[in-house]
């Protein structure tokens, strides 16, 4: 049951609670980094990256950080993972460096990141957090890759810079620009709500009870609910 | 209060924690990231040294360098990457070159270039893997010998910069500025003014030297003997060292110049002088200085002059009364510069010396000016002509 219990946190920032098309979190770097594949694939990683440590750090002190500094807490230690992956990625992956840019350094500010940090990690054990932090880092990967594989392939008639050559007359140049990217956007939303329909967490509201991730909240309306605790 | 103590404790501690943690990862990634980055910037420099490291841009301020040399990066094997803009034949040519810590050449390229034929472009390839000496013997390219010989002179910059760069000691002056410094140090008299004399006799011993420089104070001259350059007061007598024979040489020719009366002829008194020959002069030994303009490049009126300036290529020459070239001067000319304009140097000029009119037409053309050259021989040919007139002789055949 424990087992049980620790793959389905990890299994549902996949699908059921992917941060990207069901919290809707993250969606600056989403837009942003998803006009081709490698771009994409290399952000995830990073997010996952930073989203696995800050997690594991940010369990083990949970009960160390006093609650009234815990922001400022998680910001130095999310802030601290995000510039030493930078540092890696400039040192290792200097074209990937180039080619995230600004992104980068800002998944310091990543809601999925820093959200994680607040409604999981802060409550739960390293295991879980973990747990949490790869399946949310692997369902952000997994929907920025999607998006990037439609917009590369369609928009740019290539994928992961390897040009596809019959693509080539057929490419539709809006899809690599912003607006395309919100097209693609909104259209996997609505695709992961049919997949996910019934098993997804009903956003009938946007009350506590339409939150994702209520069973972690400690607000009191949440906790009476009990979620998946 | 406690509370408030408490959190800032935890919050002082995870700033130390993920200050150390950051300045271990900066420790280990900040080489690479700094190699990356060189790398990248200096793509250029690693073409020229593909196997150079950690380029360094050099303050070069201190040095006296070549004055093509624009910027010099150093390479951690000790070699130098040096960027150099030079004139060739049209304009500027930016060139790069690669020296390694043993002073040979890694490589050459011309990053711009307003040349025509492109030879600039592979020219470099001939340099890679020479030294000094070797650079000196890369033929230039027939047809483009002023981008090729830029080039190679610009190569052999690069090396001297490097030399100096390294701790060694290069000679910069062209070769004008040696020759004033030994003219200057045979005859300090002379306070650095020189006129090269123009040799209007047929004398002795000549052969032996190679030129002779007068001082235009009139304080005396310095004949140049191979490498030595042999001072001669205002009284004819040599005042630097020499061996003998070389010093009575340089006095009985010196004796001669200094002897030559030259005055001048009327040659309206003469007919059939063509229109373009300007003065003669006469020396007592009975030979003839005849000053005439040659037409160049361009035709206006039937006649060639240079199509730019409308100027003629002014001449100077001593004949025999015989019609035997003494010495043959290009005055001034109207020709662009590094084309016709090659009729004012000494390796033009000078095949005309000792010409008479049965071979002066051998002499080799400027290439890429034959009309010039054309102009040139036309002019000389017409010296002979006047010098039969002068002599009484032949009829004009024109």
């Amino acid at each position: 049951m424990k087992n049980n219990g620790n793959l389905s946190v990890m299994l549902k920032g996949l699908i059921k609670e992917n941060p990207v098309f069901v919290l809707i979190l993250g969606t600056c770097p989403t837009l942003a980094t998803t006009t081709n594949v490698e771009g994409a694939f290399g952000m995830g990683i990073a997010a996952l990256v930073v989203l696995v440590c800050s997690n594991i750090l940010i369990s083990l002190l949970r009960k160390v950080i006093p609650d009234s500094v815990r922001i400022p807490c998680y910001i130095v230690i999310i802030a601290a993972f995000v510039t030493i992956v930078q540092m890696l990625v400039q040192a290792f992956f200097p074209s990937l460096y180039d080619m995230l840019g600004v992104y980068l350094p800002l998944i310091t500010v990543n809601c999925i990141i820093l959200g994680r940090a607040e409604l999981f990690a802060s409550k739960n054990p390293i295991t879980k957090s973990a747990l949490d932090g790869l399946g949310m880092g692997a369902g952000f990967t997994l929907a920025l890759c999607a998006m990037a594989v439609i917009r590369e392939v369609f928009g740019n008639a290539s994928f992961a810079g390897i040009a596809i050559p019959f693509l080539e007359p057929y490419k539709i140049a809006i899809l690599v620009k912003a607006p395309g990217g919100m097209l693609v956007y909104g259209m996997l939303i609505a695709l992961v709500y049919v997949i996910t329909r019934g098993k997804a967490p009903k956003k009938t509201s946007f009350s506590c009870e339409g939150c994702p991730s209520a069973g972690n909240c400690h607000t009191g309306a949440c906790l009476e609910k009990g979620g998946e605790q | 209060m406690k509370g408030q103590i408490k959190s800032i404790v935890t919050l002082v501690c995870i700033c130390t924690v993920v200050a150390v943690l950051l300045a271990v990862t900066n420790m280990i990634t900040a080489p690479i990231i700094e190699a990356n980055q060189n790398a990248a910037a200096n793509e250029a420099l690693l073409e020229v040294m593909p196997e150079g490291k950690n380029f360094q841009k050099v303050d070069v301020s201190g040095y006296t360098l070549p004055s093509t040399v624009s910027e010099v990066y150093k390479e951690q094997g000790g070699g130098y990457v040096i960027r150099l803009t030079t004139t060739g034949y049209a304009s500027g040519m930016t060139l790069m070159v690669g020296v390694r810590a043993d002073g040979t050449v890694s490589g050459a390229v011309c990053l711009s270039s307003g040349e025509t034929l492109g030879h600039e472009k592979t020219f470099g390839q001939n340099f890679v893997g020479k030294d000094a000496a070797g650079v000196d013997a890369v033929d230039t390219v027939s047809g483009a010998t002023l981008t090729t010989g830029a080039y190679r002179a610009a190569v052999k910059d690069a090396l001297n910069t490097a030399t100096i760069l390294g701790g060694g000691s290069v000679d910069l002056r062209t070769e004008e500025e040696i020759l004033a410094d030994n003219l200057d140090a045979a005859l300090p008299s002379a306070d650095g003014e020189f006129t090269k004399l123009f040799i209007v006799e047929v004398i002795e011993g000549i052969d032996a030297i190679d030129a002779i420089y007068t001082a235009n104070n009139e304080t005396g001259a310095v004949c140049v003997v191979g490498e030595q350059f042999i001072g001669v007061g205002a009284n004819g007598a040599v005042i630097s060292e020499c061996d003998e024979a070389t010093k009575a040489n340089v006095e009985s020719v010196m004796a001669v110049v200094r002897a030559t009366v030259v005055e001048d002829v009327d040659i309206s008194a003469f007919e059939g002088i063509h229109q373009n020959v300007i003065s003669v002069k006469k020396t007592q030994s009975g030979n003839y200085i005849i000053d005439i303009k040659a037409a160049g490049y361009g035709i206006n009126g039937g006649d060639k002059y240079h199509a730019a300036t409308g100027e003629y290529t002014y001449i100077r020459v001593s004949v025999t009364a015989g019609g035997k070239i003494i010495d043959c001067l290009t005055l001034a000319h109207g020709e662009t510069e590094n084309i016709g304009g090659v009729c004012a140097k000494e390796e033009f000029y000078g095949q005309f010396d000792g010409k008479t009119e049965a071979d002066y037409e051998n002499v080799d053309a400027i290439s890429g000016a034959t009309i010039t050259t054309d102009g040139y021989k036309t002019a000389i040919g017409r010296v002979f002509e006047t010098v039969k007139i002068l002599e009484g002789g032949a009829e004009n055949e024109e």
